[in-house]
């Protein structure tokens, strides 16, 4: 479909967000706001042990608390064939409760119900849990030894999860042996957590119909309808899925947690509605973290610079069990897009997972399915390999990028990358920032001993999962979906089977049915998360919802288009090929005169339709050919004071390129937000685990959110390719700094440092390693 | 988390004295540290409340403490297991009760703990100090007890 070329009017505005009045005024409307008469606390007894056996549970002195109404634990689940929930990778099944032994610290082991939140957590207190504690495997290394096993309820007795692997394995061998240059350097992306500031949580009660209403915080509203009648036995229809307004998500709230189905089951077996609404300590400790690969990149290149190869093998740290919230056929995500922006004439990579004594998750954290890990691997790789070559990053990368002759570009590992301008958007950055300028004052201040660094990110990522040949969720495709309904004066309503976190879809959506019908963004409102009345969708997570939901809105706004013409032409009183759309009004092809606007025409739809079909709605089912490809480059600029250790980012600029653009304004939140989380992963966050498997970083005092006195000042900028198969050209945003700008922080502390002969080091950078790496080199000088 | 102690404590008691004392759960239970209820189940078994406060975590323990005493070595080992508030703590410690001279006992004692939970996370900066603190405090009460004979 080509992209045409039309004077702004609803697409391309800066429309400030139809939703931020009602949350700016504290009036949003989460899960926790909810009450019910006769509604329930659930509070839920968590494992102390990372690995231990279950000898006894007595809830003898729980039961004697006052309110507290019943206690569940996995024998009581497993005995109603609740005991296990298949998670959404599909290939394995997690313990509501715990059955026998727990698996990780923090585990759910008993489910508490009582008439005050209090009461519960008293209850849970009271519950006695006696544990034999077994061996502990605290890092995926050790799980690789096979010597605990750690899952004997799975059929293969290893800790091995999968092994998969994209490419050409032997020509890359032959290729990077046959390479006059060559880099190898292991990089750890590290177990860090989306932390929404809202937690997990839900109410569920089974109304007066026997229906269940389950009010949830979830990405992907219909999913979980679906996944709960499959694990419950409970008939679809008889399940409504409403997730209000949602305090982020960043893909913690997608997979289906086991507080869920606990809160069911009481609803059920008490006959009352039950809330559950995690603590923040349960969220860190609990729910799906993000990364945790460690990844052994290897590139090869000529002696001028050209690539020649890479070779990505990542051992991968899954927890307890494999909830990856990956699609079916990507156990490892979209990992192959590790190949970035650069044309590889051959590549493989391969990733193997494996259980540990921790937290289940590898969820897609604001990224699309691994794309971030892939991402920071190949950044830091071209790093690594212009300081072996001596060449300047910025040059390497020029050499090496996918020209814009070269889309649509088939990638060695098997993507189809749609549009792009690397050199463009490299070019727009460098001279933003005054990138010889800088490089002229770094010269100086090293003569001077004074550290600086500027650190490049130029990534593609993958995103807007997905085609159906490729892509599905416990076997249901990745298509998205809208309803559009025009009321006869002109205003309207647009659902969709996306559910916003913050994104701003109330905006967005709006615009793009405006841009399309020529009607008032502020008149059309957009409904989401209630599977009752939006249409079947796979929900917002992985850059998706403007790639699919958004492209099946414009298509959908089309549809009403093609049946207004019809009735357009009733009132032009002219036949139905002579009547165009043309500046957002039907109008008789050669007379500019004769024109009628939508407006006008969604009245006639109710009111004098002639014998066209009354009404203005229309339905559209996406269905993308293909993933969207948006890029950036991101430079930072750091300072480090060599005595402290202390990284301050002076500038940082994001220049990116996400097609074209339905609201700037929005755009530009997003990227500020997703830098922003960046940041803190790059310099503040890690959930760490000490040898015995205790979660170290349970709440907000250890695990570090930058507040606005740490977040730097963000530049940022764009260039617009369009993507070529999406209906409006747009490609997603919300992942892109995220994805693009941990690599970029790390580049620069790592250039900075190079003076000392530092490569590499890992995230997060806090003072101390930045010390310790300044420390060491002195002291290698001095031996 | 992995904790290692050791310490000594000299007392002016005999070294029959001692080891009645510490081998006597009532009278060892009651020198653990911030101890809110001692429950003796058999000569070699005891359970313990304790008060628990270790950075912001803070809460009372259950402790299930067993004796293991080999008069012939003159040696008391004790395991001690249990928790609360989400927190758990299992602790192996061991003395050997020398003969000092001139009626003096030498109390020559280490120990290892692993914390789990809240209380070795949040509590992790502080809790190496903290612990050290307490169990040298355990010892001290029992020469405290032993040289004033409140034992």
């Amino acid at each position: 479909m080509s992209i045409q070329a039309k004077p702004l009017h609803s697409v391309g505005v800066h429309m400030k967000r139809k939703e931020d009045p009602r949350f700016i005024q504290g009036k949003g409307n989460y899960v926790d706001d909810l009450s019910f008469p006769g509604m329930l606390y659930l509070s839920l007894v968590r494992s102390t042990y990372p690995h231990a056996e279950i000898t006894n549970i007595d809830i003898s002195e729980a039961m004697k608390v006052p309110g507290v109404k019943a206690v569940i634990t996995g024998k009581d689940l497993e005995a109603a064939g609740l005991g296990w929930l298949p998670t959404f990778h599909g290939f394995d099944k997690q313990m509501v409760l715990a059955i026998g032994k727990v698996l990780f610290q923090y585990q759910e082991v008993a489910a508490v119900f009582a008439e005050t939140r209090a009461a519960a957590v008293d209850g849970a207190e009271a519950v006695q849990v006696d544990y034999a504690p077994l061996p502990v495997v605290a890092d995926p290394f050790t799980s690789k030894t096979d010597k605990t096993l750690l899952r004997p309820d799975r059929e293969s007795k290893t800790n091995h999860i999968f092994h998969w692997e994209v490419g050409d394995k032997e020509g890359t061998a032959r290729a990077l042996a046959a390479s006059p240059k060559r880099i190898k350097q292991r990089l750890w992306f590290q177990r860090c957590h989306p932390a929404p500031l809202e937690p997990c949580g839900c109410v569920a009660y089974f109304d007066t119909m026997g229906r269940l209403q389950f009010h949830v915080t979830s990405q992907a509203p219909h999913v979980y309808r679906t996944a709960l009648s499959l694990v419950t036995g409970i008939p679809e229809d008889k399940i409504h899925v409403i997730s209000p307004d949602l305090g982020g998500g960043f893909g913690n709230k997608v997979p289906v947690y086991p507080g869920y189905v606990c809160a069911i089951v009481g609803a059920l077996k008490i006959g009352r509605p039950v809330k559950w609404i995690e603590t923040r300590t349960e969220n860190l400790t609990s729910t799906g973290f993000a990364r945790d690969y460690h990844m052994d990149v290897e590139i090869g290149a000529t002696a001028d610079g050209t690539i020649t190869a890479l070779h990505v093998a990542t051992t991968a740290d899954h927890g307890a069990f494999d909830a990856a919230a990956d699609p079916t056929k990507y156990p490892a995500g979209i990992f192959g897009i590790v190949t970035g922006s650069y044309s590889f004439p051959v590549a493989y990579a391969e990733v193997d997972a494996y259980f540990t004594n921790k937290a289940p998750g590898g969820i897609a954290y604001r990224c699309s399915f691994r794309v971030t890990e892939a991402s920071y691997a190949i950044e830091r790789g071209m790093d690594i390999l212009a300081d072996e070559l001596g060449m300047d990053a910025v040059e390497l990368r020029k050499k090496n990028f996918i020209r814009t002759d070269q889309f649509p570009y088939p990638s060695a590992l098997g993507f189809t990358y749609d549009s792009g301008d690397y050199h463009k958007t490299l070019d727009t950055a460098l001279e933003k920032i005054g990138y010889s300028q800088l490089l002229k004052e770094q010269a100086e201040k090293r003569a001077r001993g004074e550290l600086m660094g500027i650190g490049l990110s130029t990534f593609t990522e993958v995103v807007g999962a997905g085609p159906s040949k490729h892509f599905d969720i416990i076997g249901i495709k990745m298509f998205d979906s809208a309803e559009i309904r025009i009321h006869p004066t002109g205003a309207g309503i647009v659902r969709t089977g996306t559910k916003s976190q913050g994104q701003g879809h109330e905006t967005t959506w709006a615009q793009i049915v405006a841009e399309e019908l020529g009607l008032d963004p502020q008149q059309i409102m957009v409904e989401e998360g209630d599977t009752d009345t939006a249409p079947y969708g796979l929900g917002t997570y992985a850059s998706r919802s403007t790639p699919t939901a958004g492209a099946a809105i414009a298509m959908a706004a089309r549809r009403i288009r093609e049946k207004a013409r019809k009735i357009a032409a009733h009132l032009l009183e002219v036949g139905e090929t002579d009547v165009e759309w043309k500046d957002y009004k039907f109008q008789v092809k050669g007379v500019p005169s004769k024109t009628v606007t939508m407006k006008e025409v969604a009245f006639a739809a109710y009111t004098n339709m002639a014998k066209n079909e009354p009404g203005l709605e229309a339905t559209f089912y996406y269905d993308p050919p293909n993933m969207t490809y948006p890029n950036g480059t991101y430079i930072a600029v750091v300072d480090i004071d060599r005595e402290t250790g202390e990284v301050k980012v002076r500038r940082f600029l994001a220049v990116d390129d996400c097609g074209t653009i339905i609201n700037p304004l929005v755009v530009e939140g997003q990227i500020h937000g997703g830098l922003t989380e960046g940041f803190a992963i790059a310099f503040m966050q890690e959930i760490q685990y000490d040898a015995e498997g205790n979660n170290l970083n349970t709440n907000f005092t250890d695990y570090l959110v930058p507040t606005s006195l740490e977040t730097p000042h963000w530049e940022t900028d764009k260039t617009v390719t369009p993507s070529p198969h999406h209906p409006i050209g747009a490609k997603g945003v919300g992942e892109s700094p995220n994805v693009g700008s941990p690599a970029a922080f790390v580049n620069a502390v790592v250039d900075a440092l190079s003076p000392f002969g530092v490569r590499h080091i890992e995230m997060p950078i806090t003072r101390s390693k930045v010390w310790q790496a300044i420390r060491d080199a002195e002291a290698r000088k001095t031996v | 988390m992995n904790l290692q102690y050791n310490g000594e404590e000299q007392i002016p008691a005999g070294v029959d004295k001692v080891w009645s004392f510490v081998t006597d759960p009532e009278k060892v239970g009651r020198c653990f540290p911030e101890v809110v209820d001692v429950a003796v189940q058999d000569p070699t078994h005891f359970d313990a409340v304790v008060q628990v406060g270790v950075g912001p975590v803070r809460g009372k323990f259950k402790l299930k403490v067993e004796l293991l005493p080999d008069a012939a070595k003159r040696r008391l080992d004790m395991k001690i297991s249990g928790g609360g508030f989400g927190s758990a703590v299992d602790l192996t410690a061991g003395a050997d009760i020398i003969e000092g001279g001139a009626g003096a006992t030498t109390l020559k004692w280490n120990g290892q703990a692993v914390a789990r939970g809240p209380i070795a996370s949040v509590g992790g900066r502080v809790l190496d100090a903290q612990a050290q603190k307490l169990i040298g405090q355990a010892f001290a009460t029992v020469r405290e007890r032993l040289t004033t004979g409140s034992g």
